[in-house]
């Protein structure tokens, strides 16, 4: 009898008062269609909790970084008149490989892996 | 006939592949007291590495086991190279394009130009053997490649190589110069950056040059910094405060606040209290005290209203509510407390309060996101706890019902009058 109750005040407790735990990190979004976004410009999207930041390079090419900027975590964005990731706060500056071209950022964005299924852009993390 | 063949093959290829004779090493390897270490040392020397050896910088013939042949004048042997002249030396080599072509074709060839622009360089020059010459930072015998971790002038050795002699107050006497910068530059932001594993932090020679070695002008001062810093550079050049800071002794531009050496973390405390480095100039009472107590209280509260913010919105994002738009739009509050860091550097308020405005309004607009979804896990939470009530008591009613049935020993239950 106090096994079947226990049974089932527990996961009712439980969920009144659960782990702190924060969501799974998210993987994978739907970064909107490829119709959206002209060549050599960027938007920047959420992904999971995060900024990230989609680059159209070309009709056929596309890029996608997280869009913290590794210096003090502003957000980044794609300048097309250098065809370069730029950081308001400090200058910073990326190449569209993610890598740091100029400014104070200490290390390269972190890159993600971007396909096109059918009309629709995908950016997930890379293993 | 086969093994002959595979043999004749080989001899020749290991033959080839014998490192040249060294007779310096040989002999000085084995012998006693000082004269022995350079031996030891020179196996982990990038010279040696690169097929070069002690008779390419004492002269003298390395293929000789005779020591009076070995070391003799006729094959150019020149002993211990005088103090004065090793900058020359290594420039012998390191100063020639056609040389260093065939070992590092990157790598300048200037070193010796610009050692000759430097304090160290124009001390030697005038007769000075106490200053710093190639093998002082570099090391002797075992030198290193820049990149190599164990080098002196790697950026995480090159300050206590600098510290070796700035640091000792006998050596620096004569000079007339502190020696407290390696203790102040350890206590900095610059140095906790470094230790952190970011090689781009600066080091002495980020600040001074390296083989160009001298203190920056006092013109110069906001150019080293602005190197890295451009923004703040940017700004503080159009700011009120650039010709007077230009004109200040001991020093000039960014150290005037951020000092040189022993640079902190910029914090609240440089405006306004008892460490507040404005007023150094500005009075208590006058406008430009009460500009940097303004300047304080916004970016305080800024920062106090962003942290609240983060603090709701992660207790709403552990208690398993979606509040991920929010936290990235924090992210935007964030920034623009940074800006308004920046901004500050204008000295101009109503620039930094822009950044000020549109930070307080994104905090004010995901605290309330966040205290949103925190009620709403309240609301659900009261209906799963009155719903499991009502299915508590049907539980119980129902198993009440199956005790009188079993009870009555009968299939039939009886009404409920």
């Amino acid at each position: 009898m106090l096994a079947s109750i226990a049974s089932f005040l527990y996961p009712v407790l439980k969920f009144l008062n659960p782990p702190l735990i924060t969501e799974a990190a998210v993987n994978e979004v739907v970064a909107g269609k490829v119709q959206d976004l002209k060549p050599n410009s960027g938007k920047i999207i959420k992904f999971g909790n995060k900024p990230a930041l989609l680059v159209r390079v070309s009709d056929t090419e596309w890029k996608a970084f997280s869009a913290v900027c590794t210096h003090l975590n502003c957000t980044v964005q794609y300048r097309d008149s250098t065809e370069q990731i730029w950081c308001a706060c400090h200058n910073g500056t990326y190449d569209l490989n993610g890598k740091v071209v100029s400014g104070p950022p200490p290390n390269p964005l972190t890159e993600y892996a971007v396909n096109v299924r059918g009309d629709e852009v995908i950016i997930s993390r890379r293993a | 006939m086969r093994l002959v063949a595979i043999g004749a093959l080989l001899v020749p290829a290991l033959l080839l592949a014998q490192p040249a004779k060294d007779s310096c090493v040989e002999c000085h390897s084995v012998m006693d007291g000082p004269i022995q270490k350079p031996a030891l040392l020179i196996k982990n020397d990038i010279h040696t590495a690169n097929g070069l050896s002690c008779a390419d910088c004492h002269g003298g013939d390395r293929t000789s086991d005779d020591p009076s042949v070995a070391m003799s004048k006729a094959k150019g042997f020149v002993g211990k190279p005088k103090r004065a002249a090793i900058p020359q030396l290594c420039a012998n080599c390191h100063g020639s394009a056609d040389f260093m072509r065939r070992y590092q074709p990157r790598q300048r060839i200037d070193q010796f130009e610009l050692y000759k622009t430097s304090v160290h360089g124009k001390r030697l020059a005038a007769g000075d053997e106490n200053v710093a010459t190639c093998i002082d930072c570099h090391s002797v015998h075992d030198i290193r490649g820049v990149k190599d971790a164990l080098s002196p002038v790697h950026p995480l050795r090159l300050p206590e190589t600098c510290g070796r002699c700035h640091s000792d107050a006998h050596k620096m006497a004569k000079y007339g110069i502190p020696t407290d910068q390696l203790e102040h530059y350890r206590t900095s932001v610059h140095w906790a950056a470094l230790k952190k594993g970011d090689l781009s932090a600066p080091t002495c020679a980020s600040c001074h040059g390296n083989h160009g070695a001298k203190p920056p002008e006092v013109e110069s001062v906001a150019a080293v910094c602005g190197s890295c810093h451009v923004l703040f550079a940017q700004l503080y050049e159009k700011s009120v405060h650039q010709p007077i800071f230009s004109a200040a002794s001991g020093g000039g531009g960014c150290i005037v606040c951020h000092s040189n050496h022993g640079i902190q973390d910029p914090t609240t405390a440089m405006l306004v209290g008892p460490k507040a480095v404005c007023a150094n100039c500005h009075e208590p009472g006058t406008p430009g005290a009460k500009t940097a107590a303004q300047m304080a209280q916004w970016l305080d509260g800024l920062d106090a209203a962003l942290k609240r913010s983060s603090a709701v919105l992660t207790e709403a994002d552990e208690d398993g509510m979606e509040v991920s738009e929010a936290q990235v739009r924090l992210g935007d509050g964030n920034e623009n407390l940074i800006k308004a860091r920046l901004a500050m550097h204008t000295f101009q308020p109503e620039e930094m309060h822009k950044p000020i405005e549109a930070g307080m309004a994104i905090a004010n607009e995901t605290l309330r996101a966040g205290q949103t979804a925190l009620h709403e896990k309240d609301v659900r939470r009261l209906g799963l706890a009155i719903s499991g009530f009502f299915i508590a008591i049907t539980v119980v009613a129902i198993w009440l019902a199956i005790r009188r049935l079993e009870a009555n020993g009968s299939g039939y239950i009886e009404p409920v009058k």
